[in-house]
């Protein structure tokens, strides 16, 4: 014990050293990137547009800065990820999963629309954007947020820079919701699947998938709900399946009925098989569980 | 009687001159007083509901002054099985960055209730925390425990914060940011725990946040923490799969008593290939905690983190200095200031921060 005392003042020593590195410790100087710590790319400027109601700008100056700090890869809150390649896809005409009755982003209707609640630091929607704010980080402004409100009025177009991106990538689905991880606590009005780039409206038939109410253990769907398919009109990436009515508490999966496509198509005409087959010739394109509260 | 008057100025001096702000770190307490998280908090990983000892500690040890019968009975326990807390937090805050006016409000940080239900003693609990304000309430955690959380093995499953590195009260920490678990990350899975003697273990598998819109992978987190009176150190590594690229973090933490200083540390590493191109980051804080009187203590904080580290020029710094004055059982106050450094051209990467906070607790 007593040479476990004698090592205390060494102990202090090392500490203030370590102290005193971690003070001195600098922090980048930023040359060669742009504003958000990023490479230049050639020709660049280095410097975000200046805030206007389009969704390049609010990425450069709100979303990719402020938001993505949290909002982006593998541990993005909520899956929602803000970086500039995600987040047109994850917020337009996206049920939130926080309260699935709202939009993330409702084209036109910036007042239903959850991340203007969220932002605003409405009661309903739970903690109020940035997090931590006002005491840790700034809230936006009024004035900031009137951008945001803007671009929704405006209809939310998608950004001509992430347009780009998806046009390079095959088309694919980026995300369904619900999921078969995250249960939802009422019967989904809808559930969505997104894509990375439009799709062909002319192509989807709206009666070509189904939902299937599972029993655990049992192989076979003990229940049918009928659901009608249609493209979200505010964004040609967002395919929703209607059920014919709500669905109560238990496990449920998305299927593409027999014989029909489980193909889907995008404007320029690339297209993408969904679902895994099963036995019956369906194909499983998601599970999910509802859990509806008393 | 000029010992108060010196804290007073100091207090005063700080607030006015230095200016202020918001880590709340509680951890220290662990390393000043030698004892692993569940000898304080109902939950072995510690953070949220208080137990008896944690309650007697903090109206007996804590503040500056304790009140003589005013709290004897409170325990917080409403019945034999039934024990509930809560934590209060409001606070002023100025919030200053380069090129952009200054922003300043008062807040109500938050108001979370806890409560613990015991159906059977040492074996069998259900946990509940909810955050009530501001912003309508919210579930942070609910989940049925197993077995003993003081000595042995224990499971528990529900919603819950995973155990990773120091579970500080600030979780704009650069060592929470980067690697995404904090308090403000619950997950929904289950946990094996273990304690005994020195030693505390935890074994979770969760859905992982990449995953909540995906409806694929899972997230696994592991910690081993060794506990000695003046001393500790521990490992955390966990690992998301996901659809959108997987994600792996590790990290080492440890903390040591000097005399009336404690020190936290923590170093770590995520390599994320979820993000475009995959990117490897990195985040360090070192804290001294000088326990200036019995109610007075003086915090300073120093973070670094690099957030693409193949990239030059990027990294960023934060420098906290705050002073926690808790006067009375149940009360603390706070005052601090933040500098962050960051590149030049981005001006939120270099804010400073003022803050007083008023805490409440029971």
């Amino acid at each position: 014990m007593d040479s476990l005392h004698s090592l205390v003042p060494l102990a202090s020593r090392v500490c203030v050293v370590v102290a005193s590195l971690a003070i001195a410790a600098c922090a980048g100087n930023g040359e060669g990137l742009d504003a958000n710590g990023r490479p230049l790319v050639p020709g660049g400027s280095g410097s975000p547009p200046p805030l206007s109601a389009d969704l390049d700008s609010i990425q450069a100056n709100i979303f990719t800065p402020i938001c993505s700090v949290c909002h982006v890869g593998g541990a993005a809150p909520e899956g929602l990820r803000l970086d500039a390649a995600d987040s047109f896809n994850l917020l337009v005409g996206v049920p939130s999963t926080e309260v699935p009755s709202l939009l993330r982003v409702k084209p036109g209707d910036p007042d239903n629309s959850y991340i203007i609640q969220k932002l605003e630091g409405h009661q309903a929607v739970g903690q109020q954007m940035p997090y931590g704010c006002p005491t840790t980080q700034p809230c936006l402004t009024t004035s900031t947020i009137a951008f945001i409100r803007q671009w929704i009025t405006d209809g939310a177009p998608p950004p001509a820079a992430a347009a780009t991106v998806h046009a390079a990538a095959p088309l694919a689905i980026t995300s369904v919701v619900p999921d078969a991880v995250e249960p939802v606590s009422a019967s989904p009005p809808q559930i969505m699947l997104a894509f990375n780039h439009d799709l062909d409206a002319t192509q989807i038939d709206g009666r070509a998938m189904h939902i299937e109410r599972l029993m655990p253990g049992a192989p076979l769907a003990t229940e049918i709900v009928a659901a009608r398919v249609t493209i979200s009109s505010a964004n040609l990436r967002v395919l929703m399946v209607w059920p014919s009515r709500p669905l109560s508490a238990g496990h449920y999966r998305l299927l593409v009925n027999a014989g029909s496509s489980s193909q889907f198509s995008d404007v320029a005409g690339q297209s993408v098989s969904v679902g895994v087959p099963n036995e019956l010739g369906e194909s499983v394109i998601s599970t999910f569980d509802v859990e509806v509260l008393p | 009687m000029i010992q108060r008057l010196t804290i007073a100025a100091l207090m005063l001096a700080i607030v006015a001159l230095l200016r202020t702000a918001p880590a709340q770190a509680e951890p220290y307490l662990a390393i000043m007083t030698g004892y692993k998280c569940n000898v304080c908090h109902v939950n072995p990983t510690g953070g949220g509901l208080r137990n008896e000892f944690g309650v007697t500690y903090a109206k007996v040890l804590l503040p500056a002054e304790t009140i003589d019968n005013a709290l004897d009975s409170w325990t917080g326990k409403i019945t034999d099985r039934l024990q509930v807390g809560g934590d209060l937090r409001t606070d002023w805050s100025r919030d200053t960055a380069p090129n952009s006016p200054s922003q300043q409000a008062f807040a109500l940080e938050q108001f979370r209730v806890y409560a613990n239900l015991t159906l059977i003693p040492d074996r069998l609990g259900i946990y509940v925390d909810e955050q009530i304000a501001p912003n309508g309430t919210q579930n942070e955690e609910a989940y049925v425990r197993y077995g003993s959380t003081t000595d042995g093995f224990y499971v528990k499953g529900g919603q819950f914060y995973l155990p990773f590195g120091w579970r500080l009260q600030d979780q704009t920490a650069f060592v929470r940011e980067v690697t995404g678990i904090s308090m403000t990350t619950p997950d929904k899975g289950v946990e094996l725990g273990y304690e005994h003697a020195a030693w505390s273990a935890q074994f979770d598998v969760t859905n992982g946040a990449a995953n909540a819109t995906t409806g694929s992978g899972y997230q696994v987190t592991t910690q081993v923490v060794y506990t000695k009176p003046i001393w500790r150190v521990g490992i955390a590594g966990s690992s998301t799969q996901s659809n959108i690229g997987d994600r792996h973090v590790g990290g080492l933490f440890a903390g040591l008593r000097t005399g009336p200083i404690a020190w936290l540390a923590e170093g770590d590493l995520v390599h994320d290939q979820s993000l475009p191109g995959g990117r490897s980051l990195a985040a360090g804080l070192l804290e001294a905690d000088w326990r200036v009187l019995k109610g007075h203590n003086l915090k300073l904080t120093a973070e670094y983190q690099d957030p693409d580290r193949h990239v030059s020029n990027d990294q960023q710094t934060r420098y906290s200095f705050v002073y926690e004055y808790t006067p009375l059982p149940g009360l603390q106050l706070r005052a601090g200031y933040r500098h962050y450094f960051g590149i030049p051209q981005n001006n939120t990467q270099n804010q400073q921060l003022i803050l007083m906070e008023l805490h409440g607790y029971f």
